[in-house]
């Protein structure tokens, strides 16, 4: 129910500038497990974490037919905070660090 | 001389305090961590970063200390003196003032679509000699703040003898490395990114406190030993 929802959610990109686009879940997947593997979690605790943590942004999506990137990766960093603190804080950061 | 190499040594202490090329070694790091990069793989683009920034430095302290050698013939005039003193306060306090961005993170002074330009570069950066790259234009990315402990740098350098200057240029460059070797060691021997991360979050108002105030005191160092001193000590003055 929830991934057929979550299909049509568009995801408005910073700014406004780009196209807005479909939600992806295999993009979350891999940003979450990048942080997950950049505080060196072991392999299958990333790939667990990173599975929860898109199925809990894939419920949240589902009544929304539409909201910004920043929103999402907001979503997604504070879910991941229960789950690995320290790759959510990596996770938050990400466009701070410069 | 002893004076000569403390104002050297000084000049790369505020040096290494910039962020720029930490900042992009620490994204360098995560992200080439995320993507399951062999730890060999990881230490050779961290090396070449490092490198890269190394050469650079040597490069840019090199050519501006020659751009003065030929300009000034003789002794360096004081008003050269007093200009560069001038430039190491006006930067002291524009560290102070807008070195970090008043938000969460480590958000550097530098416009947010150049910020988000070198971010996209440091994540898609593969291979040793891309590496080697972006640490060279680290370095020119910072050069506003750079100039100033470099100008001064150069000036000292130039009065000394060229085997000295190779000693002093040497010294300053391993200097102006000292915070990006502690994070490449860091990374290498294991430690987590967003421990180093978050030490750079907690200590970043120190570290720009500190780079600026380095700034200032370089300035009325450099004013009072080599404006005031040789005008007191010139004939008539009294």
């Amino acid at each position: 129910m929830s991934a057929q929802s979550h299909m049509t959610t568009q995801i408005i990109k910073r700014g406004g500038k780009r196209a807005s686009e479909p939600f992806k879940r295999a993009k979350l997947y891999a940003s979450i497990i990048a942080a997950c593997r950049s505080v060196r979690s072991p392999e299958g605790q990333a790939e667990a974490t990173a599975n929860s943590v898109c199925d809990a942004v894939c419920a949240w999506l589902a009544s929304k037919p539409e909201v910004t990137g920043d929103d999402l990766r907001r979503k997604a960093a504070e879910t991941l905070h229960e789950y690995h603190p320290e790759a959510a804080y990596l996770y938050k950061q990400h466009r701070l660090v410069i | 001389m002893i004076h000569s190499f403390a104002i050297i040594i000084f000049a790369a202490l505020i040096h290494t305090s910039f962020q720029l090329s930490v900042s992009m070694l620490t994204l360098l790091s995560s992200h080439a961590i995320g993507k399951k990069t062999a730890t060999a793989k990881l230490l050779r683009l961290t090396n070449m970063f490092s490198l890269g920034v190394a050469i650079m430095t040597m490069l840019l302290l090199s050519f501006i200390a020659l751009l003065l050698q030929h300009s000034f013939a003789g002794p360096v005039p004081a008003i050269v003196w007093a200009a560069s003193c001038g430039l190491l306060i006006g930067l002291g306090v524009a560290v102070w003032a807008f070195y970090y961005r008043r938000e969460s993170g480590t958000s550097l002074w530098i416009p947010r679509s150049v910020a988000r330009y070198v971010s996209q570069r440091t994540k898609a950066t593969k291979s040793s000699a891309e590496a080697f790259s972006l640490g060279m234009s680290s370095v020119v990315g910072e050069i506003i703040f750079m100039l100033a402990p470099m100008v001064i740098a150069a000036l000292v350098l130039i009065q000394f003898e060229p085997l000295w200057q190779l000693v002093g240029i040497a010294l300053y460059v391993f200097i102006s490395l000292l915070s990006l070797m502690v994070v490449n060691g860091l990374i290498g021997s294991g430690h987590k990114i967003s421990q180093i991360q978050r030490w750079r979050e907690t200590n970043k108002r120190f570290v720009q406190f500190a780079a600026g105030s380095g700034l200032l005191i370089l300035g009325f160092y450099v004013y009072v030993y080599q404006v005031l001193g040789v005008t007191a000590l010139a004939p008539g003055w009294l």
